[in-house]
């Protein structure tokens, strides 16, 4: 005879499968028709796991750090004496800029220009990634308590990686310039021409709406516009490496998925999106921040 | 060549035993979110996760329960900024789908289980890659897909190996 526990747990096995399928499609159509109780769920997860995923990550950073410095070590005379004569060259160019900066500031002064916005600087850690072909975003330890918010613009010593698309107190989410969702306002350094840097999940993200009869060469720079008002004009994002198929392709200065420490740039621009969902205060081990000493005068 | 991980048929009395399917379909997920710093590797990123549920689906279905899944699933999806439901929908129907075949790959040779899992691999890419076709609207490049497929299968060998070790070493001290 089976017993009535027995009965009892086959049935409520019976039962949890389809319940769970049908949650789980409930949702996928919900994450579709309503972003913002999803948007918070996923800060409230990223808030919780940020910790675990930053102390599980260093062992691998260790590594990945170990054997760049190997080969690093492999190639160190050759890059010395390349660094050597790049150095005098870029004196040139550095006598060149200070002469040139001069004479921008007396030239602004005479028209009196109202001065730029300062921006300020934050350095955070990449502790997840998208592990995926659908989604291009990385996961950065740290959040609102650290002063990162929604719009910021992030970049690394290359180049411009994405923006802040989710805050959390302290985990954020970082939204590449790759992923399918991203739209980045860029103007094509020399010819002047805007154009808007659309992401298709693809490494070489497209430019799009440019003007007919464009004069795009391959190995244009292309940096940000500062249309739209959620990023500072100016910062460079890549160049563009192929004119083949329907539009152009920009390949990213930045490694985006090398990237270990970001920098994300609060420039007073950040209005630019909507407002950030609130989430309640959270206690707990704060972020890895090198960003109060970081603060620098662009 | 036989299986890597051969069955343990007694029951599991290890209550550290009995979280391992748990356990070790987690670190996959972790694993699968984790920066590995390689160039390129984030959109080809191996499914570990895939291979956890397949292998203990097959030898320990009972250990691997849908709510499990289910939680996994969707952790991951919220950590990676996926659309959530997706991750933990698959999980679920994959396990829907080997359960009733488990008994042909217990006690099977390796290549045997290695097929039924490149099987599985290419029906569940091609199944993501629908999916988030019709989500974004927009046809998604397939070579990412396929590269992650080929990855998939690629390492199943070498999980299916750690996952099977820790099986025996825990379980048949149960």
């Amino acid at each position: 005879m089976i017993r009535p526990s027995l009965f009892r747990r086959a049935s409520v096995q019976r039962v949890t499968f389809p319940l769970l399928v049908l949650l789980s499609a409930t949702m996928i159509i919900l994450g579709k028709a309503d972003q913002v109780i999803l948007e918070s769920l996923r800060v409230t997860v990223a808030d919780a796991a940020a910790p675990v995923l930053d102390v599980l990550s260093r062992p691998l950073a260790a590594l990945a750090d170990l054997a760049a410095r190997a080969r690093r070590l492999a190639s160190v005379y050759q890059d010395n004496d390349r660094l050597v004569e790049e150095n005098e060259r870029l004196l040139g160019w550095q006598h060149a800029a200070l002469k040139l900066a001069a004479q921008n500031s007396q030239l602004r002064g005479l028209l009196k220009l109202a001065p730029e916005p300062t921006a300020t600087y934050l350095t955070a850690r990449v502790v997840a990634n998208s592990g995926g072909a659908y989604v291009r975003s990385l996961m950065v330890y740290a959040g609102s308590e650290n002063g990162v918010s929604r719009g910021q613009a992030a970049i690394t010593g290359e180049g411009l990686v994405g923006r802040v698309s989710e805050v959390g107190t302290r985990a954020a989410r970082i939204l590449l310039v790759t992923d399918l969702n991203s739209r980045v306002p860029v103007i094509v350094e020399g010819s002047q021409q805007r154009a808007l840097l659309t992401g298709d999940n693809s490494e070489r993200p497209c430019l799009r709406y440019l003007d007919t009869g464009a004069a795009i060469r391959i190995g244009d720079r292309i940096v940000t516009s500062g249309q739209g008002g959620v990023f500072p004009p100016g910062l460079p994002v890549g160049v563009v490496a192929s004119l083949d198929g329907e539009a152009p392709r920009v390949e990213p200065y930045a490694e985006l998925s090398r990237v270990e420490y970001l920098r994300i740039v609060e420039y007073g621009l950040a209005d630019g999106l909507p407002k950030a969902i609130p989430i309640g205060p959270r206690g707990g081990r704060r972020a890895e921040r090198s960003a109060d000493g970081q603060q620098s005068r662009r | 060549m036989k299986a890597i991980a051969a069955p343990v048929r007694q029951t599991v009395d290890n209550p550290v035993a009995r979280l391992l399917p748990i356990a070790t379909t987690l670190l996959a997920m972790i694993i699968s979110v984790e920066p590995a710093y390689i160039p390129g590797y984030a959109a080809v990123t191996p499914a570990f996760t895939l291979m956890a549920v397949y292998h203990w689906t097959i030898y320990r279905p009972k250990l691997l329960p849908p709510l499990a899944l289910f939680l996994i699933g969707v952790t991951q999806d919220l950590l990676t900024g996926a659309p959530p439901g997706v991750s933990a929908l698959v999980m679920l129907i994959v396990r829907a789908f080997v359960l009733p075949l488990r008994r042909h790959f217990i006690d099977r040779p390796f290549p045997f289980v290695w097929a039924g899992f490149t099987m599985l691999t290419g029906g569940t890419m091609l199944s993501l890659w629908t999916v988030h076709c019709l989500l974004d609207r927009v046809v998604i490049d397939f070579r990412g897909t396929v590269f992650r497929a080929v990855l998939t299968i690629s390492v199943f060998p070498a999980a299916s190996f750690l996952l099977g070790r820790t099986q025996r070493t825990l379980m048949s001290t149960g």
